[in-house]
């Protein structure tokens, strides 16, 4: 006896010690890793390992006990041999995890700000066996967690306790942000430059990466690492059993811990749903096997057949031959032992060496006997020996034994197909790398063009597209005819020149946008275009594409009214100078839907015969609304402020169309 | 001070046209002061151009009429005269509030609408119904005192 314990204590002071290998070497990852997913990769690895380690030293720990425990009953009482019937042990297989998640419907489709990720996986316990999930990363896209594997334990008792417990770690770039909550988190993480932020952790690192205590197990003093880096923390967990088991998919209760203000918090639903099947060992393998001999009645003479019997599962083969066994032919007889069967035996027979055993079942209404003869007693004892272990195994599993339950064994690891996340438009256009702003922003616009003009459901969106085509130098979409016959804008305006180097760039774009689908226009302009406002100095992010990817639907093209024409010719015909003070500048507009997009370009006399720009001011600067009232023009170098270094056309670009837009503007028309 | 003689001149001129206060009262009809203005249209090519422009609109925001009393009023606003136009010598003014065109009601209308009533092709002559502050108070001032004048 203190043998094998001696054996078992070793076995479990290896596996101890590779897992203290194992989690060194997560440590050593985690601390030179770069990679934001490696790092997780490895944080999950040590919590796997410390969690194996904390349960083999609870294991080696209560084993312990029990060795004391067995001296002190030794010496108190006789060793009798031990009577009581031990089950059969079993595999034990969980997959198809799914954790229904239950997004806020205000999160699911909110369209900006950042998105809250999260990596989890699934740590599954059984018996002295801890495996862990693969990762997956969970955001407001997804609603549930799908873990692929199949997890399969073996040796499992019948009252095994299989607990599941889901971790979770926010994966963001703050890591010692693990336990503030996310409202600060985000806060500070979006306030922190990375430099900062990697100090702020380094100083805030508590200090142990102890793992979440594992469920019951003592604690035990070791020396944890501290490693800085991500943090798992249990977020939900469940202990499956015997009654959870069953062929078919199944959802069962999750207790969450943690709240809404941890950092690692997801909106579980509070259920997860998995395949929990078992294979008692009764059920797929043979018991017992010997000679046996089965009484026939054949006529009125009974006859005894001799068969090579094999009780496995729920029946007693009875071949012919041992051979056959093997060669897979079918059973002679079959005679089947559940639940219901009765198995006698009986007196010694005077025909027969040994004794007698009759199982009886019910086939439907009829009760049907077989009787079987062994060789001898010590046959006869064991047979029922057999039979009655397997009476006390069916039991035990209970609905295990009504039929083998199929358990599949994970194959070797195969790539999953990686589905393509949908996200939001505006999702996609977000900038991982910030390497070279205006270019990625150019590429991002070039592509962003494409994609909508190939959506675009009205003819009408190419109208401001145009207009990117004509900014955006690489020219993402088709050229579009222009059927404007507008030529020339207002020109600079006295307040403008400080910005304006950039400006004459812009001349061209004016007058080619037109637009296919234009108004019935009983106005003498039947181009419709939107000439688009240029506006400098806009300092909107490129976020303006939300507006550009909800508004394309809403466009509709505005017939152009006369006033460039007006200013080419009025300008010189009406004598020059701006007459009472103001600039040329004129409002854009920025119609509220179902409005249409249509900036007006106004002139002014001209300064130059070129009349390079249009100078439109989106009054997006609401502040300075009301105080300029310069002859209705609302100039916007002075509210605008803020000088700019130069833009590149693409982000101009986004400006302008950002200001175009913006429903807050007033429209003017030259009539 | 030019502006101020015309104002005037309109004044008496057009005193048996003018209607009455400007009042709002909820649940009677709005009343006020206006004043009849004629422009003919400059023909210049293809193109008949009146020489002002116009803000404000059914469709456009309010608030940012730098023109008008009251900053809910969705009125269509002249913004602004090119010096020397066929509006400016028919009197119209920056500011005034454009009440209707040629009979067409100019009041709730979008702004692109507005637009399009001002810019008909086959129309050569516009007539505008406009009102002013200063309308009005000129002739509040004058019931008050015909004499000073």
């Amino acid at each position: 006896m203190s043998n094998s314990n001696n054996l078992r204590d070793s076995d479990i002071q290896k596996k101890i010690d590779h897992e203290i290998r194992m989690r060194d070497g997560a440590c050593k990852l985690l601390a030179a890793c770069s990679q934001r997913d490696q790092a997780l990769e490895a944080a999950k690895s040590l919590q796997t390992c410390s969690t194996r380690i904390m349960a083999y030293m609870s294991e080696l720990q209560r084993m312990k006990e029990a060795q004391v425990m067995q001296k002190v009953t030794r010496r108190s009482s006789d060793a009798g041999p031990m009577d009581d019937r031990h089950p059969c042990k079993g595999k034990v297989a969980i997959s198809d995890l799914r954790i229904p998640l239950m997004w806020k419907d205000t999160e699911y489709f909110k369209n900006k700000g950042e998105l809250h990720r999260c990596a989890v996986f699934c740590l599954l316990q059984l018996g002295g066996e801890i495996f862990d999930t693969d990762m997956v990363i969970v955001d407001r896209t997804l609603t549930d967690i799908c873990f692929d594997n199949t997890i399969v334990f073996n040796d499992a008792r019948p009252g095994f306790e299989l607990r599941v417990e889901l971790y979770s770690c926010c994966s963001e770039d703050d890591y010692s942000a693990g336990s503030t909550p996310r409202k600060l988190a985000s806060k500070l993480s979006s306030s922190l430059g990375r430099t900062s932020g990697k100090k702020l952790r380094a100083a805030m690192e508590p200090g142990a990466c102890s793992p979440v205590s594992n469920g019951g197990a003592s604690p035990l003093l070791l020396p944890v690492p501290s490693v800085p880096g991500p943090k798992y923390h249990l977020l939900a967990h469940t202990t499956l059993s015997l009654l959870h088991v069953q062929d078919s998919f199944r959802t069962h209760d999750f207790t969450i811990s943690g709240n809404e203000e941890c950092s690692y918090w997801l909106p579980l639903y509070g259920s997860v749903c998995c395949r929990l099947a078992a294979q008692p060992h009764c059920m797929n393998q043979q018991m017992m096997s010997g000679c046996l001999k089965v009484k026939q009645l054949v006529g009125d003479a009974q006859s005894w057949t001799r068969v090579h019997a094999i009780l496995k599962g729920t029946s007693l083969f009875c071949y012919h031959r041992q051979e056959d066994v093997e060669a897979s032919i079918e059973p002679a007889l079959t005679i089947a032992i559940n639940k219901e069967t009765r198995i006698r035996a009986s007196e010694k027979d005077c025909h027969s060496k040994g004794q007698r055993i009759c199982i009886s079942n019910q086939y439907g209404g009829e009760e049907v006997t077989h009787t079987l003869t062994t060789e001898g007693r010590e046959e006869t004892h064991r047979w029922m020996e057999a039979f009655w272990q397997h009476f006390y195994d069916m039991s035990q599993w209970k609905q295990c034994c009504d039929d083998l339950m199929k358990i599949e064994m994970p194959s070797p690891r195969k790539q999953a197909p990686v589905t393509p996340k949908q996200g939001s438009l505006y999702h996609e256009m977000v900038i991982e790398t910030s390497d070279d702003f205006s270019s990625t922003v150019s590429d991002i616009l070039a592509r962003r063009m494409q994609e909508l003009e190939l959506r675009s459901q009205l003819g009408t969106s190419p109208t401001w597209m145009s207009l990117f085509e004509e900014n955006n130098p690489k020219g993402a979409g088709r050229p579009r005819p222009c059927t404007s016959r507008l030529s020339g804008h207002s020109p600079h305006t006295p307040h403008r020149p400080p910005r304006s180097p950039a400006s004459p760039h812009r001349c061209p774009q004016l007058g080619l946008l037109s637009s296919d689908a234009s108004l019935t226009s009983d106005s003498d302009s039947h181009c419709s275009t939107s000439p688009c406002s240029l506006h400098h100095g806009w300092a909107e992010p490129p976020s303006s594409f939300s507006l550009l990817s909800s508004s394309p639907s809403r466009l509709r093209p505005r017939t152009l009214s006369l006033d460039a024409k007006l200013s080419t010719l009025r300008g010189r015909g009406y004598g020059g100078g701006g007459g009472g003070g103001g600039g040329g500048a004129f409002q854009c507009s920025c119609q509220p839907p179902p409005s249409s997009l249509l900036t007006p370009v106004s002139s002014r006399s001209p300064r130059s015969p070129h009349s390079t720009q249009t100078t439109l001011s989106c009054s997006s600067s609401t502040s300075s609304n009301s105080s300029s009232n310069s002859e209705g023009s609302h100039s916007p170098e002075s509210s605008e402020g803020a000088p700019f270094s130069r833009p590149s056309p693409a982000r101009r670009s986004l400006r302008n169309l950002r200001a175009r837009l913006d429903p807050r503007n007033w429209l003017q028309s030259q009539v | 001070m030019f502006g101020e003689y015309l104002l005037y001149q309109v004044y008496s001129f057009f005193l048996a046209k003018i209607m009455s206060n400007s009042t709002f009262i909820p649940g009677q009809p709005v009343t006020a002061v206006v004043q009849r203005i004629e422009i003919c249209k400059l023909r210049h090519g293809d193109n008949l151009i009146l020489g002002f422009s116009i803000g404000g609109g059914i469709d456009q925001d309010p608030g940012q009429n730098p023109f008008s009393k009251d900053k809910t009023d969705k009125g269509i606003y002249v913004t602004r005269i090119t010096p020397g136009g066929p509006a400016e010598v028919a009197g119209l003014m920056m500011g005034d509030k454009i009440m209707q065109v040629n009979g067409w009601d100019m009041t709730v209308v979008t702004h692109d609408k507005a637009r399009k009533r001002l810019t008909k092709k086959n129309e050569d002559v516009v007539r505008l119904l406009v009102t002013r502050k200063s309308l009005e108070e000129a002739v509040k001032h004058s019931m008050r005192a015909p004499n000073n004048q």
